[in-house]
């Protein structure tokens, strides 16, 4: 170092020798890569977002009013319950939202059917919901024939077309004591579950495919991961090449 | 590595009388013989290398003699960072939070560019075997040391509780007991080698332990890949079409029957809220996402146990590339943990798979996907493994700090190293015990409970390194001002998480408990640190002489 011996001083700002100044213009232009490259891309990701709500929720807040107003026409009926199951079949639900969504589907395929098809219905559900409390393993072949016996006719009710996993999670939620009545309370509910569930913050970011992902999922989960490396690697060398240069001793 | 293929050789020879008995009908449930022999063998394995490299005395016991090189150190960085937290918490964040969990990956990763940059070299050249001992020598206290010590064993509590977490839950999945047994006896099982081998024996069994968590955690990957038709061959990349499946959703496939091991079609309604940002369902918002990230950065720059890796190199250079090998192994798994959360949305999307333990979703998500069970097995035991080879990590640090920094630095100064190194063992059985009790109460998810140890590094240890490492105006009464706001701002977010969890509401609990919730306080606690001993620094007297001499000569030259 050039200071006397009476005058010692670090401080990353100040620096006092040239190999130190070049250090610090290194961490600085590293740093500078890194935090844009990390925060920057998230606050891009938040500027450009917009709340885009998926088909089901554009197909159940055409039907919103009548729902609200207790309409049993059976068009709009299939449409809440197909909008209903698109949440049903997620992974993650409030215990409060599924009971409501349970209700709604429930009371619809009542309503919808007609009565052969409630009669039917209600007689191989209330088969199956004996088998469901009896029944421990879920691939035995009483359990899985009962429950794929209901399988056409509850795609007939909601008009789901086969491939439709929505009529695999109908089968499994639709309650013989859903069926009665729907709540103005659990109404109020659906709708809080639709706007909830239904509605995504999306963006050009988010829409673009890259290598199969979506664009910005692939830049946090795979691309910093490889510039942190590539960083780190810059690091070492310049730091290598430097000590070599300035002669300092590790 | 011979014997350990040999066993697994062995192990795999057995597979046909195994996986009768394993036929996963049920994801939890009965003894599941093939995957604990797998255990008990890895775990055998462990307690060998570490009676075989066993420390000598005390140097070895700390620093592992300082003889190990910069690939093999940069497999113990990773093995000793890749926790329970990494193996099996990410996936559950994730598979719980979708776009949320990817903070947890990104702060675990990047904190390593500000170590390798404003720390790991100058550290190395400093000289000391503990974080305290930096702390007390460089602001020129034994207060601060003890201080110093005190908090490096809270953080190794707070780490190692969640990995206790994980370890149990591993345990309970493959024995069929309790939870609370499989805690008692895994944690019983991590003290045993770790009080036998010390860090050396820590450090060659970190190396072993990183294979075997790699592989342990990419062949069911690849599987898994090629068995519901994505590019296989790059599982890190090919993961990337089922994130698109999960948000545009599945149908049911007609002409090939792809199902889960419980008969359900591998089949998905439309879900973008797995990687849209900060979704609304998940309750998690822009703010969350930074404060953590930001946390969990400065947080791996302050960990007592990472920090420590440093001091096994030989020279600077070498702890410089450590990071480089280490980060480069950790990244490994990092890329490849969030192909599990997004196969075991679609896995377990069926309502009758039921709801499962998160912190479980790795296994559970192999498990669902027809994995063969062996290889289930060897993906638990490769979580156990994570868990124990960053547990013992934490041991040493904690009872280093313990005998180290605060017997014989603060206590006792002219204690034998015999009787030094029964203090660390003593101080290790002490914290095996304390954590052993905290995890009993399963408080929180294994990487939420992680978390909260790199905030309370992040407000305490990580100013007093920075500021300490980079100006020498940083003085004793700075430090000081520092460690009480950050130890200030720590208190109030743990009082008020604990306050959470106990079901006591405390004044603007809703208020406090966004702002500064357990897992990220750092992000507003180490700033205020920052300022505070950059203000009483100023206003208080030069730091000594010797010191910033010592600065010039030894860290900076």
């Amino acid at each position: 170092m050039e200071s006397k011996p009476d005058d010692y001083h670090i401080s990353f700002f100040r620096p006092t020798t040239d190999s130190a100044r070049r250090n610090r213009n290194m961490v600085v232009q590293l740093i500078l890569v890194w935090a844009i490259a990390i925060f920057g891309f998230q606050i891009l990701l938040k500027i450009l977002e917009k709340p885009t709500p998926e088909e089901a929720w554009i197909i159940y807040d055409s039907v919103r009013d009548d729902i609200e107003s207790g309409s049993t026409d059976p068009l709009v009926l299939k449409q809440a319950s197909r909008s209903a199951l698109s949440i049903l079949g997620k992974v993650s639900i409030d215990p409060v939202h599924r009971d409501a969504l349970d209700n709604l589907i429930s009371w619809s395929a009542y309503n919808i059917a007609d009565s052969a098809q409630k009669k039917t219905l209600v007689e191989k559900l209330q088969k199956f919901e004996r088998l469901k409390t009896a029944e421990v393993d879920l691939r035995s072949f009483n359990y899985k024939s009962s429950k794929d016996d209901m399988l056409p006719l509850l795609q007939e009710i909601y008009g789901l077309a086969p491939h439709d996993v929505r009529s695999r999670i109908a089968s499994v939620h639709i309650n013989s004591g859903l069926m009665q009545n729907m709540s103005r309370k659990n109404i109020s509910i659906v709708h809080e579950a639709m706007d909830l569930y239904l509605v995504h913050n999306r963006s050009v970011l988010t829409d673009i495919k890259f290598l199969g992902f979506p664009f910005h999922y692939f830049y946090t989960a795979v691309f910093l991961l490889i510039l942190f490396v590539g960083l780190c690697w810059v690091y070492c060398v310049r730091t290598d090449m430097f000590n070599k240069k300035y002669e300092i001793a590790d | 590595m011979k014997k350990l293929s040999l066993l697994l050789f062995i192990a795999l020879l057995l597979s046909p009388v195994c996986s009768a008995s394993v036929a996963a009908t049920h994801l939890e449930g009965s003894f599941k013989l093939g995957p604990a022999i797998i255990l008990i063998i890895i775990l055998v394995l462990f307690v060998l290398v570490g009676i075989l490299f066993r420390a000598k005395d005390t140097t070895d016991f700390y620093a592992a003699g300082r003889g190990i090189s910069r690939v093999g150190s940069g497999m113990a960085i990773a093995s000793n960072w890749m926790s329970a937290a990494s193996f099996l918490g990410m996936a559950a964040l994730m598979y719980g939070s979708g776009y949320h969990g990817l903070a947890y990956v990104v702060g675990w990763t990047g904190g390593y560019v500000l170590l390798l940059i404003l720390m790991a070299g100058q550290i190395r050249r400093y000289g000391k075997y503990t974080a305290a001992d930096f702390i007390g020598d460089r602001y020129y206290s034994q207060g601060l040391r003890a201080v110093g010590a005190i908090i490096a064993i809270f953080i190794s509590i707070a780490y190692c509780v969640g990995q206790f977490g994980g370890i149990g839950l591993m345990f309970k999945w493959v024995m069929g007991i309790n939870y609370s047994a499989a805690v008692i006896i895994g944690g019983t099982v991590v003290l045993t080698y770790t009080l036998i081998s010390g860090m050396l024996g820590v450090t060659k069994n970190m190396q072993i332990q990183y294979i075997i968590i790699i592989i342990s955690f990419i062949i069911p990957l690849f599987i898994l890949t090629a068995k519901f038709d994505y590019f296989w061959l790059l599982p890190q990349i090919g993961y990337g079409s089922v994130v698109s499946d999960v948000i545009a959703g599945l149908p049911v496939n007609e002409t090939k029957e792809l199902i889960n091991s419980l008969g359900h079609d591998y089949a998905v309604v439309p879900s973008p809220e797995f990687a849209m940002p900060w979704d609304p369902p998940t309750g998690k918002t822009f703010f969350q996402w930074i404060a953590i990230a930001f946390s969990l950065m400065i947080g791996t720059a302050g960990l007592p146990h990472v920090i420590q890796r440093f001091y096994v190199v030989p020279k600077a250079r070498d702890a410089r590339w450590s990071v480089v090998w280490g980060l480069f192994f950790i990244c490994i798994l990092y890329w490849s943990a969030p192909a599990y959360a997004a196969f075991g949305k679609v896995l377990s999307a069926h309502p009758e798979v039921g709801t499962l333990a998160k912190d479980a979703i790795v296994v559970y998500t192999a498990q669902l996907g027809n994995v063969h069970p062996l290889i289930v097995g060897f993906l638990a035991a490769g979580g156990v493994s994570a868990a124990f080879s960053t547990v013992s990590g934490l041991l040493v640090a904690g009872s280093s700090a313990f005998a180290h920094d605060l017997y014989v630095r603060v206590i006792n100064p002219e204690a034998s190293p015999r009787k030094q190194l029964l203090y660390a063992r003593l101080g290790t059985v002490l914290m095996a015990i304390i954590v052993t009790l905290i995890a009993l109460q399963n408080f929180a998810l294994i990487g939420q409970l992680v978390a909260v140890a790199f905030s309370l590094a992040g407000c305490t240890i990580f100013p007093l390194f920075l500021l300490g490492i980079w100006w020498s105006g940083s003085n004793k009464q700075g430090a000081i001002a520092g460690l009480i706001t950050g130890g200030l701002v720590s208190l109030i977010a743990i009082t008020y998480f604990i306050a959470g969890k106990s079901g006591v509401e405390l004044p603007a609990h809703s208020f406090i408990s966004y702002w500064l919730e357990a897992w990220y306080f750092a992000w507003i606690g180490a700033p205020l640190a920052i300022l505070a001993n950059i203000i009483v620094s100023k206003l208080s007297g030069p730091t000594p002489l010797e010191i910033r001499k010592f600065l010039i000569e030894q860290v900076h030259s």
